[in-house]
């Protein structure tokens, strides 16, 4: 099979890394809960598993993918970060998704920066969006800190309705980089 | 993180393959017909997709997973089968789909037949089961062609699927079931052997 090996990030506090089995619990714990209904859930757990292990066979068929982020200090897992981009999905998206108890420190915000920096750097991304659906501020707080801006909106056959934010695109990043927005 | 590494199997037509990207639009024309409907189809471009990835992701997450099965002289895929395992099931399963234009030639059997003795020889597995659809009859055909047998006392995944348990390794090891298994899937593979009468065709 085509042999996609999931790399390792690190920032401040956090490590980007490839989901495992042992992520299943959190993982299956924030797709059954309301806060998921931003992000397709709440599911069942056989259905998260299935989610689980798309966000694996996604880096294998498009090269880059989702990464479970863990809080350095601790290693607990404290969300799913990274790069999203399946079947019918109108751009490549920057998505992050918190899970329940981890809110509030900047941690989608801090793991989202290094994963831009990665689709950036890494992949020669030139932009990059991130969709948020209506309501969800929180989220739209992470695109706006990162210097997203408002652009138009979609509307996908399964998640309905969601707000397009563009990202700088990666020449206006360059002479800042992605510091000038930390 | 680490790859894991999928066997490449063979048998006398097949050779089995973990899923690729370009295997990805066969994969898709079937889940999105009428003939997934026992799988959890037909399924919407994004569904399929992300039904593919998880196929993927099964592996690395488990360590075995559904194998791409292609023809082994045209490199065509013909379906998949293996091993799926994900949360909730009651206990690993051995699954199959194959491609309705390719139906009726007895891939599934002689691709089932291998990836079983594959895990009970390689994986040390001692006991399988299929999920089936009870409408599913051509499924349910080919479990008993594999000798497996109904069992009523199993968990089910629902409530709305039969559960059939495949013969233990030890009674594959040898005998009338493996060599009933194997003439049948010789007179696919060769045509001069003749058909038995109770093969579907």
């Amino acid at each position: 099979m085509t042999a996609t090996t999931i790399p390792t990030l690190k920032t401040d506090r956090l490590i980007l890394r490839a989901p495992t089995q042992a992520d299943f619990a959190p993982f299956a714990e924030f797709y059954a809960s309301e806060r998921s209904h931003f992000v397709g859930g709440p599911l069942s757990a056989e259905l998260s598993w299935r989610m689980l292990a798309m966000e694996v066979g996604h880096w294998s068929l498009t090269g880059y993918g989702r990464w479970i982020v863990e809080e350095a200090e601790t290693g607990a897992a404290v969300g799913l970060v990274g790069l999203f981009n399946p079947h019918g999905w109108p751009e490549p998206e920057i998505g992050w998704d918190l899970f329940t108890g981890f809110e509030g420190k900047g941690y989608a915000t801090e793991a989202a920066l290094a994963a831009r920096a990665y689709a950036y750097d890494i992949l020669g991304w030139d932009t990059a969006i991130s969709l948020v659906k209506d309501g969800n501020d929180a989220s739209a707080a992470v695109a706006l800190r990162m210097g997203a801006k408002a652009d138009g909106d979609y509307t996908h056959e399964r998640h309905g309705h969601m707000f397009i934010y563009r990202h700088p695109a990666a020449s206006e990043l360059a002479d800042g980089g992605m510091e000038a927005y930390a | 993180m680490s790859t894991v590494h999928i066997p490449v199997i063979e048998t006398h037509r097949l050779v089995m393959r973990g899923p690729e990207a370009e295997d990805y639009p066969n994969f898709k024309a079937t889940f999105s017909s009428y003939r997934s409907r026992f799988m959890g189809g037909p399924l919407n471009a994004y569904e399929s997709w992300m039904l593919y990835a998880a196929e993927i992701g099964h592996w690395q997450i488990r360590g075995y997973g559904m194998w791409m099965i292609h023809d082994k002289l045209t490199d065509k895929t013909l379906g998949m089968a293996g091993g799926w395992f994900p949360a909730k099931w009651p206990e690993k399963e051995l699954a199959w789909i194959i491609w309705p234009e390719v139906a009726g030639k007895g891939i599934a059997l002689e691709a089932t037949h291998a990836l079983r003795d594959y895990f009970y020889t390689q994986r040390g597995w001692e006991t399988a089961v299929s999920y089936i659809d009870p409408k599913n009859l051509t499924s349910i055909k080919l479990a008993e062609r594999l000798g497996a047998v109904k069992d009523k006392d199993a968990a089910t995944i629902d409530g709305s699927d039969a559960v059939y348990r495949h013969p233990s390794p030890e009674r594959l090891k040898s005998g009338q079931l493996r060599d009933a298994i194997e003439m049948e899937i010789r007179s696919y593979t060769d045509p001069i052997f003749g058909k038995p009468k109770e093969v579907q065709t």
